[in-house]
Formats: structure tokens, sequence, C-alpha cells
């Protein structure tokens, strides 16, 4: 007789033991590595050099040293379009 | 074939839905300081999702609307139990099920699936590979919700909360949808051409990987008693967790950056965070059971499983915040931002309170009582529907190629809806501790119970018609946005600009020397 909890049990595990084994597939295959870079693929240059209202004076002149003449915003571009 | 040819000028309208010919995507992309390979990459992957997207959305919006009113038209019978009652379809057990039906999956799914297609092609900076079979998954999908809430609404249920849809009507339609479109996103990851994989593809993919699995564990037809319990809430959880809560965490950690213009505040902590969820989520359904006649170390596991969430949502919650602290004036400049944050901290709020309602101490007092369904709305609508909104609001203009028109109409969605779901939230969480304390004092009639509980009652009608009307806004707003012809923006004055916060007040105007006019508009 097999118990009531079983397919919870079963199913339960499938899902730890393959989130587990897709962590090693994946640090294995190299997915895990350069976390830097990673967090910084979801922008291009545009997006660093946005002049954008919230900021301060001195954080805008920090990011125009670090990447060059500010870009004016399109319209909307914080939700609106781009 | 089939491109528009788009001049340098217009291009602030034309970048989402349209690709421009090789020659003006240099000068164009050199006007607007992008590198032409990244205009380019970013063009193709807009367009190619642009179609599968907009319909999604759109069948999004529909579901949100009619599950709006299938939900107020519930509320009322709480504490109007006359009310449309001539009826079958509009009675009770019918009206609530399509509600959550239409909700959590016509709505909410729906967007996110729509999100993810959008997000998927950027961020592996690749086309959409298959979108033709991604939008023929959509439309069965469509068609699977559709008559899985017309069978429920006809009085076909399978009987298990958040399954009800009959399985051999829907599920069909269901199974071979979604298949396509995770088909779609798959071939579009293993086409790419982004050197790393960001975080949030992890979380997409991993919806797409858990949401087959949950779904054929819990429709499998031979579970029965004790057995279908404690699968009906390992299915109904999870699909919280891997299935709606991924989606959702995934496009918060796009979002909030790319507005931001700042990466996460550690990416590390986003890793931890979704392999922890991975790895330890899938038990904590159980914990809806409680005093129920299953295994108390089952429970029991569920519980400490439950209580293990502190982890990804710790990690995944200081990663978000921190990524916004010191920025939180560009709340008033971006309606994507205001509602993905709150989005974001309602996540925090409502997973914290799920672990501690697992405790058994706390569970004998919140146990079939209201506080269940006050917390669901803090996860499903607080969490992931202003998800879903903030997202619409970045993806929508892109796709048709022109803003939305109506900053006031932004500010009275918004508006409406926080109110709505605060009122909601806050009246039921206290009716069901009343509910509760009462159901527990043995000197206590049941009625009592009833009778303590019915202010909330009132409360979650009022909050929920508020909500409503807002979702009416959002429509309204969203089918203007649809009809505007593509790359022509209906104004030639902008509704909110860099320079205008959207929140921007007649008074602030004023005080800026600004036309009233516009700045209200």
């Amino acid at each position: 007789m097999l118990p009531s909890s079983l397919i919870v049990i079963v199913a339960t595990a499938l899902f730890t033991l393959g989130a587990a084994l897709m962590l090693i597939w994946g640090w294995r295959k190299g997915f895990l590595r350069d976390l830097d870079a990673q967090s910084r693929v979801i922008f291009d240059d545009r997006d660093w050099r946005l002049a954008r209202p919230w900021e301060s004076p001195a954080e805008r002149a920090e990011r125009e040293r670090e990447f060059g003449v500010s870009l004016p915003a399109d319209k909307g571009e914080w939700g609106g379009a781009l | 074939m089939g491109r528009r040819t788009v001049s340098a000028p217009d291009a602030t309208q034309a970048f989402g839905a349209t690709a421009l010919e090789a020659g003006e995507v240099s000068a164009v992309a050199t006007s607007r300081g992008l590198a032409p390979e990244d205009l380019d990459v970013r063009l193709r992957a807009d367009a190619s999702s642009r179609t599968v997207v907009l319909v999604l959305f759109s069948v999004a919006v529909l579901w949100l609307l009619v599950g709006s009113i299938f939900g107020d038209i519930a509320s009322i019978k709480l504490h109007w139990p006359d009310f449309l009652v001539q009826q079958a379809w509009l009675t009770f057990g019918r009206v609530r099920t399509a509600h959550l039906h239409a909700v959590n999956y016509g709505w909410a799914t729906a967007a996110l699936i729509g999100t993810s297609l959008w997000l998927m092609p950027r961020l592996v900076h690749a086309e959409l590979k298959g979108a033709g079979m991604a939008l023929v998954g959509g439309v069965l999908f469509t068609i699977g919700i559709t008559v899985g809430i017309v069978a429920v609404l006809m009085g076909y249920t399978d009987g298990m909360e958040w399954l009800e849809a009959p399985r051999y009507a829907a599920g069909p339609f269901l199974v071979l949808g979604g298949g396509l479109v995770g088909l779609s996103l798959f071939r579009t990851v293993a086409a790419r051409k982004a050197p790393h994989l960001y975080v949030s593809v992890w979380y997409i993919l991993g919806a797409f990987i858990w949401f087959p699995m949950l779904y054929i564990t819990g429709k499998w037809p031979t579970w029965s008693g004790v057995e279908s319990a404690a699968v009906n809430w390992f299915f109904a959880h999870n699909v919280l967790g891997f299935w709606l809560t991924a989606m959702s965490v995934g496009a918060a950690y796009y979002f909030i950056p790319k507005v931001l213009g700042r990466p996460v505040y550690s990416y590390q902590l986003s890793v931890v965070g979704f392999w922890s969820l991975a790895m330890f989520y899938s038990l904590n359904g159980m914990h809806h059971l409680v005093g129920g006649p299953l295994p108390t170390w089952m429970i029991t596991t569920s519980i400490v499983a439950s209580v293990f969430m502190f982890i990804p949502v710790v990690a995944t919650g200081i990663n978000l915040h921190m990524t916004v602290v010191g920025r939180f004036g560009a709340l008033r400049y971006s309606p994507t931002l205001r509602f993905v944050v709150l989005g974001a901290l309602a996540y925090t709020a409502v997973s914290v309170q799920g672990s501690f309602t697992a405790l058994r101490e706390v569970n004998r007092v919140t146990h079939f009582t209201h506080w269940t369904v006050a917390h669901s709305h803090v996860g499903g609508y607080a969490f992931v529907t202003f998800v879903c909104f903030g997202a619409m609001y970045y993806i929508v203009p892109r796709a048709v190629g022109h803003e939305w028109p109506s900053a006031k109409l932004i500010r009275w969605h918004f508006n409406t809806v926080l109110a709505g779901i605060s009122i909601y939230v806050i009246a039921l969480t206290a009716a069901g501790v009343a509910q509760g304390m009462a159901l527990l004092d043995p000197a206590t009639p049941f009625e009592q119970s009833v009778i303590r509980a019915m202010p909330g009652l009132y409360g979650r009608t009022l909050g929920g018609l508020i909500l409503t009307v807002g979702h009416f806004v959002f429509a309204y707003h969203f089918w203007i946005m649809l009809r505007m012809p593509r790359g022509v923006p209906r104004r030639s004055r902008p509704p909110f600009h860099d320079a205008q916060p959207v929140l921007y007040t007649r008074e602030a105007a004023a005080a800026h020397g600004a036309p009233a006019q516009e700045a209200t508009s």
C-alpha cells in the first residue's frame, strides 16, 4: 500500500534534485562565472549615458566622467515610449 | 519585404515597432548615442516579438476586466447573499472560481507570458525564434482559458482549487499552447548572441520548465481523498512560486536596473535568490493543510521549507530594494518603476507574511479565515499584478511605437489600484483575525465569527470596486494606444517627459511657470 503523500514526496524530490542538478550543470558550463559582466548584459552604451531627471548634479558629473557626455532622454523614456 | 523604412527624425516613434534599413540604423544610432550594432539588436529583438506580445496583452486586459467583475460579484454575495441568485451560473461557487481563473490564468499568466516573450529576445540579444509558433501557442492558451471558464460557469469542474477547469476540455489547449510558447522561448535562448545569461533568463526558463510539471502532476486523473488534497496544494502553492513569482521577479530584475541605469545591488544575491527558490519552494504548499489528515512530519517539513523561504526572499528583497535606495525620486518620473518597485516591496511583504502564517501558532488563528484571501491578494495583486502593469507601461509604447497619451489616466490608474488594494488587504486582514479569534473561542457562537467579519467584507467589496474602476481606466488607455496609428504621436505635446514627473500636479506646474493644461493632461 503506497502512502497518500507519496506523489508529493516524489514530485518535491524531483523539483529539488532537478534544481540541484541544473545548478551543478550550470556551474560546470560556466554560467556562474563573471557575475559582474552578467549583471551588465541588459545595458547598452545609451543606458549609461542617458540624463536622468532624478540625478543630482554630482551624480551626473560622475557618470559623465565615466561614460561621456549625457544624452537626452526620449519622451516617456521611463515607462512611456523609448 | 514588409519592413517599413523610417527616417532618422521619426526614429523615436519607430523604434519599437519597426526595423530600419541598414544605412539608417547607423545614422539613427549615432544620433541617439547607440552603437549601430546595439540599435540593430534592439530593433530586431523588439520587432520579432511585437505581434504576439500585443495579442497576449490585449487578451490579458480583457480577462482583467472580466475577472474584476466576477470578483466584485463574488465579494458582494458575501454580505448580500441574495444578490444575483436567480441564475445558476451566477452563484458564488461558480463566479468565485471564474474570477480566480480569469485573473490568474487569463490576466496574470497572459500578461507575464507576453512580458517574457518581449524580454527574452532583449536579454539574449537575438530575435524571437518561432514567433508564429508562440502566437499560435498564445491563441491556443487563450482558447483553453476561455473554454475552462465557460465550463466552470456551466457547472463543470474537476473539483480541485486552482485546477477547476475540466482537464479534458481546457487541458489540451493549455498544454499545447503553453508548450508552443515555451518552445519558442527555449529556441530563442539556444540562438542567443549575448555573452552571458542574465538572471531574468533563469527565472523565465525555470517557470516554463516548472509549470508543465506542476500542471501534469495536478491534473493527473488518479488522485483521490487525502492524496487529492496534498496534490491540490502542491500545485496551488507552487503555481504561485514557480510560475507567477518566477516570471514577475524575472521582470523586476530587468525593469528596475534598466530604468535606473544601474546594475542590481548584488548580482551574487540574485543567483542565491534564484537557486534557493528553485530548491526550497516545492514543499511549501502543505502548510495549507496544517491540522489536516496528513502525516505530521509532512506538514512540519512544509513549515520548515516555508521558513527556509526567508533565504530567497531576503536575497531578492535586499537586492531589489538596495538597487532603488537613493533613487526613490525616480518613482515620480516612471510609471514602470513605481509599479514594479511597489510590486517588489509587496513580494517581500507577502513572502515574510507567508512564512509566519505557515507557523502552527499563527495558522491556528488564520486558517479558514479571510486572512488567507487578503494574503493571496498581496501576492497575486500587489506583487504580480503591479509588476504586470509596470511591465506593460514600459513594453506597450515600444511595441506600438508611441508613448502613452495621457499622464492623467496613468495617475488615475495608479492611485485607484493602490487605494483599492490597500483597502482590500487591510479590511480583510483585520476581518480574518477577528474571525479567527472568534472561531477559536468555544464560548463564542459561530454566527459571531461571521458578524465580526462583516465590516471587512464590506471593505473587500469597496476595495474591489475601486480596483475595477482602475482596471477600466487602464483598459481604456490601452485601447487608445492600440488604436493610435503606429509611430505617430497623437499629441504634439508629450504628456510626460524626462524633465516632467508623471505625478506632476497643477500646483507644481504653476510653481514652475508651466501651463497647467499641459501639466495635468
